[in-house]
């Protein structure tokens, strides 16, 4: 027989597996470490908890634009809502235009809950958390949607 | 047949084990034992015995176990304070421990953390995450987190100290006021105003323990701690200071160490600034003149006391003259006594005081001058000598009789340095004259035409006027050869 | 139902398989040493191995590993600085913020910072002792003097690594160092100033300037340490790590002496037949290439296939490297100072270990010590293969005859000489303490470092000339080489302490 095929005595021995395991066991614990850090753990920028006030400063029937955190606050008779001014297609800020909301970079419409009455946006513009903070101030938590028709009673 | 690489499966085995114990390890450390996970599930217990009402369930509901931070561009600043003290803005919080504990009463109400943060008025290493390192009294960090009683320091980042309720900055304000009594001014410049002795103080507060010689106080090395003991023995701190002991109690020391920690020019937007700092701001470009008692007691009592008696200055190792005292202010006219203090007196302690230099108003001055004269009677009228003076003749009559004191050339040794540029131009012939002839009551400067001193005829009075005349090229010349004093800094 | 319909359906069928197989070709564990062979030449990151490998490569303390543990760091580094840079801003304004950030909060930030850190320190330590491993086992000789220049050329390269590296974290330790180093740059002005001739050639300013952009570490020092640290140079060093692997493989592998010839080949108590071709059959060359020229028929090989014994020994040397780089990190955090400070100096500011030494020249003369031995150095590094050209004692550890008493009497003197510099220095100052108004130029030409310099020297000549053997001579000055810079280095780093004073203990250093 040639030297180029000799017979082989198996290599696959306990300690062989045993080592390769625990190098790979190894790699991959060191990779899953390696891969968590590009996930910010704080995002830096502005807080997305977002405290407009108390609730006192709102009159019923009045709507608050705040431009830093793109939303719109609402009190009516029933309560408070908060509507995001970040379009549901690509992600421009909607404006406020005569009937409800305009995105000016596909020409997706909303109605003033809103509803998508035009354009290519998937889905209405997301209504957000509202609660208060310990301190008596509304807290809007631009990270929660809630349902659309949800109100905060004070 | 024996297997060439069995020791190294073996090695392979062994340090693959080792990475992920110590891979595990390090995750654990990092997200089981964290310090404020665990702050955080205290918080979380306590929100829960605490959820009486819907108020309190919707607070526990809404609560999670997070990094929590306050991140302000327009301060420079990135506060985590708030991971671990997560009660400061629930008025519930007040009957439990810190870290959990609400912030004191009133003052969140109108600093908003998320407007201001922490570190702009507490110090400390915002970014950290433990209380060690945000405390930072021994980590690598130039701002360790203020003692509560010298917060208040900070408050005169953006506020008029002056303006503020006496209550709510008690140390700061006292600070302030004995910066004036005790005439700090005199040597150190604030703002622009003060003397040049010592180093100017607008950026006390800003400095890092580095800039501080710490090695004759006792750990911690703070800088407050610094200020504190700088205040009570400035020499034992720092070896061969020229500063005069303040004479001050514990708590006067620590309402000096406040106001010291207070100056500090930081850049905040003026978005962050009260009204009433703008203001002050604006009374800084448009100062108003203090009264001539106030200018001598904040910027010169330091070195010449009340003024009514001249003295020797073991650290200056120069007399001090007199400078309300009865006999110069009879002979001294206001124009010689405004440009003295203008012009100071280049090579000595006393430094000008005009505008560019110590930076008091023209008003100021002549203020401070009739302070200085007040009560004294208007200046002799002295019939100027029409003797012609030989300043050879002159010269031996000075070294016999006026260099013991005055010093070989006027430059002076227990008694003023005559040959000083300032007072060449300052002091008129007829002022020199009359102070020879009448002397100086309650300094050793005797009158030259009693019968108890050597009686000087006129001639003679005219020879030694022309050799002190002969100063002011001396002095220059000698300047310039020895490159030493900076005789021209003086002159007009 | 068509034929290539069902031809379609059933390569989706076999489609995992397939696709395993253009994957790997081999498809399982080699079996045959044909297959060992194949698993190693079909891959493109195994191929840079020869397919057999000699038993003396393995022997763990031929080469202790040390070229694979400095890959082994320089992989690391080259991992853990990738992910670093994604949270890392090279400005002067949000730099120490960063990396306060990483440090805090990023998810295993501060773990992967001190790996970085760790793995950076580890490489300088490997290179050095890799460098020292080469030249003790005569590795460097023909035709070997190219990997040589090669290697050399590769310590420059990490060095500079880490003194770009330095700097990022903008702190005042980073601000002061690389301050200190960028005058170093622009020391050759100490020459041209003493001769008087600066206005007219000024190749320190150039070099500063050059380096910093500006006559200050700022923001454009920042961004050009920033593109040489995670650009131009890691491409420059990988470039060389190529040519470095690809010539070892071109020089026959790790340098050993010839086999000798005839009878069987042992190893382990057992013989193993000498291959002998069967005349009728045609060979491949990739299973009988050794050394330099096929060897058919010449003679004991003493190789093993390299798959898979010396990939066990790489992965194992690999692992080792990774494991004691994570203890060290796991223990001892990166050291970060407060932020850079332009108006106070840290005191006193000392560079990373392995420049420390350098600096300990440096306070003697920063020309001297800080380019002209240093430049000595390197040039007399590299002149070794050149003018060592008898070969014999490839491969073994002091291998010709009187190294190893060369060595030790070379230890001896060179131990006693550069303490006794030290301790004169230390006790006596030097020509300005002597004499105030000496000229510089007598200072940048006589020295202490430039003294320990003309000893060694003299020393490698006395050998030389005593010896009869060039080999003994560089083994001489090599030794010297070493022991200066381990002792400089130790003083520097635990003797030198503020104002670059004198101090037993750290615990001596005066506050402040």
């Amino acid at each position: 027989m040639s030297r180029l095929d000799p017979p082989r005595v198996t290599r696959r021995s306990f300690l062989s597996i045993a080592s390769l395991g625990s190098f790979f066991a190894a790699v991959g614990t060191a990779a899953a470490g390696l891969f968590r850090l590009p996930n910010p753990a704080v995002l830096p920028g502005p807080v997305r908890r977002f405290k407009p006030g108390a609730p006192e400063q709102f009159t019923p029937g009045s709507e608050t634009l705040f431009s830093d955190a793109n939303l719109v606050l609402f009190r009516d008779d029933d309560g408070f809502y908060a509507i995001s001014t970040t379009c549901t297609h690509l992600g421009c800020i909607v404006s406020r235009a005569k009937q409800g909301f305009a995105c000016p970079c596909h020409g997706s419409r909303f109605d003033d809950r809103g509803k998508v009455v035009g354009g290519p946006a998937p889905r209405p513009l997301p209504w957000l958390e509202i609660s208060r903070a310990a301190d008596g101030q509304l807290v809007i938590n631009a990270d929660n949607e809630v349902p659309e028709g949800t109100r905060y009673r004070v | 047949m024996k297997d060439p690489s069995r020791i190294y499966r073996w090695i392979l085995l062994g340090a693959s084990v080792l990475t992920i114990v110590y891979l595990v390890g390090a995750a654990v450390h990092e997200n089981y034992l964290a310090q404020w996970s665990g702050v955080q599930r205290q918080y979380r217990e306590i929100l829960r015995q605490k959820a009486k009402d819907d108020r309190g369930r919707e607070l526990l509901a809404k609560f999670r176990i997070e990094l929590k931070q306050v991140s302000l561009p327009a301060l420079g600043t990135v506060d985590r304070c708030v991971t671990c003290h997560n009660g400061i803005d629930d008025p519930r919080m007040t009957d439990v421990a810190l870290p959990h504990r609400v912030h004191p009463a009133g003052v969140l109400d109108i600093h908003p953390v998320d407007r201001f943060g922490c570190t702009v008025c507490h110090h400390g290493q915002g970014p950290a995450t433990t209380f060690r390192d945000a405390k930072a009294d021994d980590a690598y960090w130039d701002y360790p987190l203020l003692p509560p009683e010298m917060t208040q320091a900070t408050c005169a980042t953006c506020h008029d100290a002056e303006k503020l309720p006496v209550a709510q900055i008690p140390l700061l304000l006292t600070g302030m006021k004995l910066y004036q009594e005790k005439s700090c001014g005199s040597c150190h410049k604030l703002a622009g105003r003060g003397g040049a002795l010592g180093p100017a103080l607008d950026s006390e507060g800003a400095k890092t323990r580095h800039q501080l010689i710490m090695s004759n106080l006792q750990p911690p090395h703070t800088t407050w701690r610094w200020q504190e003991a700088h205040f009570r023995d400035p020499a034992g701190l720092v070896a061969g200071s020229q500063m005069r002991n303040p004479t001050v109690t514990r708590q006067e020391a620590l309402a000096l160490t406040v106001y010291m920690l207070s100056q500090w020019k930081r850049d905040v937007p003026e978005s962050y600034l009260a009204p009433d700092m703008i203001e002050q701001k604006y009374r800084a470009l448009h100062p108003t003149p203090l009264s001539g008692e106030q200018v001598y007691r904040q910027y010169c009592a330091a070195c010449h006391g009340n003024g009514t008696y001249s003295r020797w200055d073991k650290t200056f190792k120069r007399f001090i003259p007199a400078i309300r005292g009865v006999s110069l202010i009879a002979t001294a006219s206001p124009e010689y006594l405004a440009s003295n203090i203008q012009h100071g007196r280049p090579g000595t302690q006393m430094p000008a005081w005009d505008k560019q230099a110590g930076g008091l108003l023209p008003e100021e001055i002549t203020a401070v001058t009739g302070y200085l004269r007040a009560g004294a009677p208007a200046v002799e009228k002295i019939s100027p000598l029409t003797l012609a003076g030989d300043s050879t003749r002159g010269l031996t009559l000075f070294l016999r009789n006026c260099a013991g004191c005055h010093g070989m050339d006027g430059r002076g040794g227990t008694a003023p340095e005559i040959g000083n540029p300032v007072f060449q131009k300052a002091a008129t012939d007829e002022f020199i004259i009359h102070t020879i002839r009448k002397g100086r009551q309650g300094t050793a400067m005797p009158a030259f035409e009693r019968p108890d001193a050597p009686a000087f005829a006129d001639q003679d009075v005219a020879d030694v006027l022309a050799y002190v005349r002969t100063f002011g090229e001396h002095k220059r010349e000698k300047a310039v050869a020895k490159n030493a004093i900076p005789v021209s800094g003086g002159r007009p | 139902m068509a034929t290539a319909t069902r031809e379609f359906i059933r390569n989706l069928h076999d489609l995992p398989h397939t696709v395993k197989d253009a994957w790997f070709r081999l498809g399982k564990t080699p079996e045959s040493e044909r297959e060992e062979s194949q698993a190693t030449f079909h891959n493109l990151f195994l191929h840079i191995h020869s397919v057999r490998v000699h038993m003396r490569t393995l022997t763990p303390t031929l080469t202790f590993g040390l070229g694979l543990m400095a890959t082994g760091t320089f992989l690391i580094t080259v991992v853990t600085g990738l992910l670093l840079m994604v949270y890392y801003k090279p400005s002067t304004d949000l730099a120490y913020q960063s990396i306060k950030d990483i440090h805090f909060t990023v998810y295993t930030g501060r773990f992967i910072r001190n790996i970085h850190r760790w793995a950076a320190q580890l490489m300088v330590l490997t290179v050095l002792l890799h460098m020292a491993r080469v030249f003790f086992t005569g590795s460097y000789k023909k035709p070997r003097e190219f990997n040589w220049l090669v290697g050399l050329g590769l310590l420059v390269m990490t060095l500079a690594l880490s003194f770009t590296g330095y700097l990022l974290p903008w702190d005042q330790l980073a601000y002061w160092a690389i301050t200190i180093g960028s005058n170093i740059a622009n020391s050759p002005r100490e020459l041209t100033d003493a001769l008087g001739i600066t206005r007219w050639l000024d190749p320190g300013g150039f070099q500063k300037r050059l380096l910093l952009g500006a006559n200050y570490v700022g923001q454009d020092a920042l961004i050009r340490f920033y593109v040489l640290h995670v650009f131009l140079l890691p491409l420059a060093l990988v470039t060389l790590l190529s040519v470095h692997f690809w010539r070892i493989r071109k020089d026959g592998g790790l340098a050993r002496p010839e086999d000798p010839m005839g009878g069987p080949a042992e190893w382990g108590g057992a013989h193993r037949t000498v291959f002998q071709p069967i005349p009728t059959k045609t060979y491949g060359l990739m299973a009988l290439v050794k050394g330099q020229r096929p060897t058919v028929n010449r003679g004991p090989e003493n190789t093993v296939m390299s798959w898979p014994h010396l990939f066990w020994a790489e992965l194992a040397v690999f692992m080792i490297t990774v494991a004691t780089t994570l203890v060290l990190s796991f223990y001892w955090d990166a050291p970060l100072k407060e932020l850079a400070n332009p108006a106070i100096p840290e005191n006193p500011a000392k560079a990373p270990w392995y420049f420390l030494g350098i600096q300990e020249l440096v306070s003697y003369s920063a020309f001297t010590g800080g380019l002209l031995i240093p430049l000595i150095v390197v040039v007399g590094l590299a002149l070794i293969p050149f003018l060592d050209r008898r070969s014999g004692g490839e491969g073994t550890w002091f291998g010709t005859a009187g190294e190893k008493s060369v060595f030790r009497n070379s230890l001896l003197f060179a131990v006693l000489v550069t303490v006794g510099t030290l301790v004169f220095t230390v006790n006596f100052g030097w020509l300005r303490n002597w004499v105030p108004e000496v000229h510089q130029l007598w200072i940048i030409i006589f020295n202490p470092g430039s003294l320990l310099v003309l000893i060694f020297a003299a020393w490698s000549l006395l050998v030389l000339k005593r010896k009869d053997s060039v080999r003994l001579a560089a083994v001489a000055l090599f030794t010297c080489f070493l022991v200066g810079f381990t002792i400089l280095t130790y003083f520097a780093t635990v003797h030198r302490g503020p104002n670059w004073h004198f101090y037993w203990w750290l615990s001596q250093w005066p506050v402040h």
